[in-house]
């Protein structure tokens, strides 16, 4: 059966579980969607998981797959290939026991079962690990053999529950890049719960955010992570510079008073409203003496001197103190590190930024 | 500090050791002390030994079978009176095995408990009874372990497994019951080592026959009730021989499992 609506919906779902509860819940993917369940550690993502999986049963609410109900359908009936956090691979199995587990209730035959465990071993990559014990598998062995026993299940969607958690940093990012390649290869739609936002940012077409129990924000992934909904959100994202001011009539806009400087946007809002303002750290700009300053900077530009400066792996990261401020510093922005030289930084020094006003955001209180 | 430290856990797990070398060597010493020395006839010691082998298998059998899917219960599922039933389960543990046996004996002679001797045989004073009262003084243990063994199981294994399409029961049989085989064995001889060696709750019940009802722990009774230490001392090595194959067994298959 195939339905013209999303391909996974979920409606008004809610979930009681103890003290904790999942609230109106609405979710829906597209068929060969991958989507990016995000949010802190106990915001509910994994309990969602689970719910949708046929785990939890929702105090309301309804869950659709492919057009079909699937809310009161028990887990084994539901087509949904599943990889937990530690991946759950059998111990007392090996490698391609482990594959040919999920072959078994599909009563296929053993020439297809054959075809098919060969076939995953070619898209994963994992031929030679066939006989391998699974103790003796790393980190995204382990995760490569446990989508592959999902995937041999010939599920409909597949749900990913943080699936990063236990590899080394280092070797995510490779491993990324294999998951979407080898998900982009099956075109199966996926559902992947994380809360690191480079791993949802890097991988995920849509995304939604979860905080306490209930979803705040869906979207493309450009516009949820450019536009936060609501300051929870903006503040999940460790934006960090967040102000509280209240609106002013401004020519071509309206201007936010946050007491010892103001900030300037060409949104009309009602004067006198209490807003909070947001500026991404990649949205402030280092103004160079002598070039011309771009029209979106221009509005919103601050003299100041750098409080503090700490380099990090790729970037580096900028508290900037504007003058006359009795703060210790005022803004917060990111950098690639070449800018550091390129601009000579250090700290103490003095310099202009700009705010990149199309990138602003307020959020009414 | 650290010295003294030594000392004292070295000292006390050397003490305590000493005391089981202490019993063997008395043993081994009361019996060359032994100015008639007599062993009990050979026909004897093998109806002993085959009818505490024959009794101690079968109770541990159906401990087990009983133990499993209760032990399964109590480890995954919550219900109203869950912790009163789980320590009344656990009641035969700490029990006086006499007053198992008590217990067992005042039930055969109720009502129900006549009924049920009516249908399956008389268990007072029978070889039924010995199994009967050696089961009940295991479960408790058996399910202790299997609880334990059970939970050490991630139930992620099982939401997995059905994830697959495997239900409940395919579940239970193609991964719980694989990941825990360890566990099970480790729990079959520990509950079959305490079956070998009870006394209390069969004396109780079966009674103390010689030929009859006689298990080893009921032979080493009877030999030392009419004082034949040698005999008894025979009786005794065999039990201790068995007991200890047994838990050596149990450490190795431990670690084999780290």
């Amino acid at each position: 059966m195939c339905s013209s609506g999303p391909f996974l919906s979920v409606d008004s779902l809610n979930l009681s579980l103890g003290e904790f509860s999942l609230r109106d819940l609405t979710l829906s993917c597209d068929r060969g969607e991958y989507h990016v369940l995000l949010g802190p550690t106990g915001s509910g993502k994994s309990s969602l998981l689970k719910c949708i999986l046929g785990f939890h049963r929702p105090e309301s609410g309804g869950i659709h797959l492919d057009g079909r109900d699937v809310t009161r359908e028990l887990p084994e009936r539901r087509r949904m290939g599943y990889v937990p956090q530690d991946y759950a691979l059998f111990p007392h199995l090996n490698v391609e026991e482990n594959l040919r587990f999920g072959l078994r209730p599909r009563n296929i035959s053993s020439e297809e079962g054959d075809a098919l465990v060969n076939r995953l071993c070619e898209v994963l990559h994992i031929e030679r690990l066939r006989r391998r014990k699974v103790q003796h598998l790393s980190g995204g062995e382990r995760q490569k053999v446990a989508i592959g026993r999902a995937l041999g299940a010939q599920p409909k969607m597949l749900l990913l529950d943080e699936p990063f958690s236990s590899i080394d940093e280092g070797a995510k990012r490779g491993l990324w890049l294999e998951l979407r390649q080898i998900v982009g290869e099956v075109g199966i739609t996926t559902l992947h719960v994380t809360h690191n936002l480079e791993e949802a940012y890097s991988l995920g077409q849509r995304q939604s955010v979860m905080i306490d129990g209930s979803l705040v924000q869906s979207g493309d992934t450009h516009e949820v992570f450019q536009q936060p909904a609501s300051e929870r959100v903006a503040r999940y994202f460790n934006y960090n510079n967040i102000f509280e001011g209240v609106t002013e009539a401004h020519p071509g806009g309206t201007r936010v008073d946050l007491g010892h400087f103001g900030v300037e946007v060409s949104e009309n809002v009602a004067p006198g409203r209490q807003v909070r303002v947001c500026v991404r750290q990649q949205d402030i700009r280092i103004i160079r003496d002598g070039v011309p300053v771009m029209q979106s900077l221009e509005r919103n530009l601050f003299s100041g001197e750098i409080a503090a400066l700490i380099p990090l792996r790729e970037e580096f990261v900028m508290w900037f103190k504007i003058e006359g401020s009795p703060n210790r510093y005022d803004l917060e922005a990111r950098f690639p590190v070449r800018m550091e030289g390129r601009h000579r930084l250090h700290e103490g020094k003095r310099i202009r930024v700009g705010l990149w006003e199309p990138r602003i955001m307020l959020f009414e209180r | 500090m650290n010295r003294a430290f030594n000392i004292l856990v070295g000292g006390v797990s050397a003490l305590l050791i000493s005391l089981f070398i202490v019993l063997l060597v008395g043993m081994a010493l009361e019996l060359w002390q032994q100015t008639s020395l007599r062993a009990p006839h050979f026909s004897e010691i093998l109806f002993a030994a085959r009818l505490s082998l024959y009794t101690a298998t079968l109770a541990s059998v159906i401990a087990l079978a009983v133990s499993i899917p209760v032990a399964y219960a109590f480890s995954r599922y919550s219900f109203p009176g869950k912790v009163l039933f789980d320590t009344l389960l656990d009641l035969p543990i700490v029990l006086s095995p006499i007053a198992i046996g008590a217990l067992l004996l005042i039930f055969f002679n109720t009502g129900l408990g006549k009924q049920i001797e009516a249908w399956f045989g008389p268990f007072v004073f029978e070889v039924r009874g010995i199994i009967l009262a050696q089961f009940v003084v295991i479960v408790g243990l058996s399910l202790r372990l299997l609880k334990e063994t059970f939970q050490t199981i991630d139930v992620e294994y099982e939401n997995l497994a059905r994830s697959l399409g495997y239900n409940r029961m395919q579940v239970f049989v193609k991964v719980v019951l694989p990941m825990a085989r360890r566990g099970l064995l480790a729990a079959f001889l520990l509950i079959w080592g305490r079956a070998i060696g009870e006394f209390g709750a069969t004396v109780t019940l079966a009674g103390a026959t010689t030929m009859k009802t006689e298990t080893i722990p009921v032979a080493i009774f009877l030999n030392f009730e009419s004082v034949d230490i040698s005999s008894a001392i025979v009786f005794i090595t065999i039990l201790i021989a068995m007991s200890f194959g047994i838990l050596f067994f149990v450490r190795k298959t431990e670690a084999y499992v780290q």
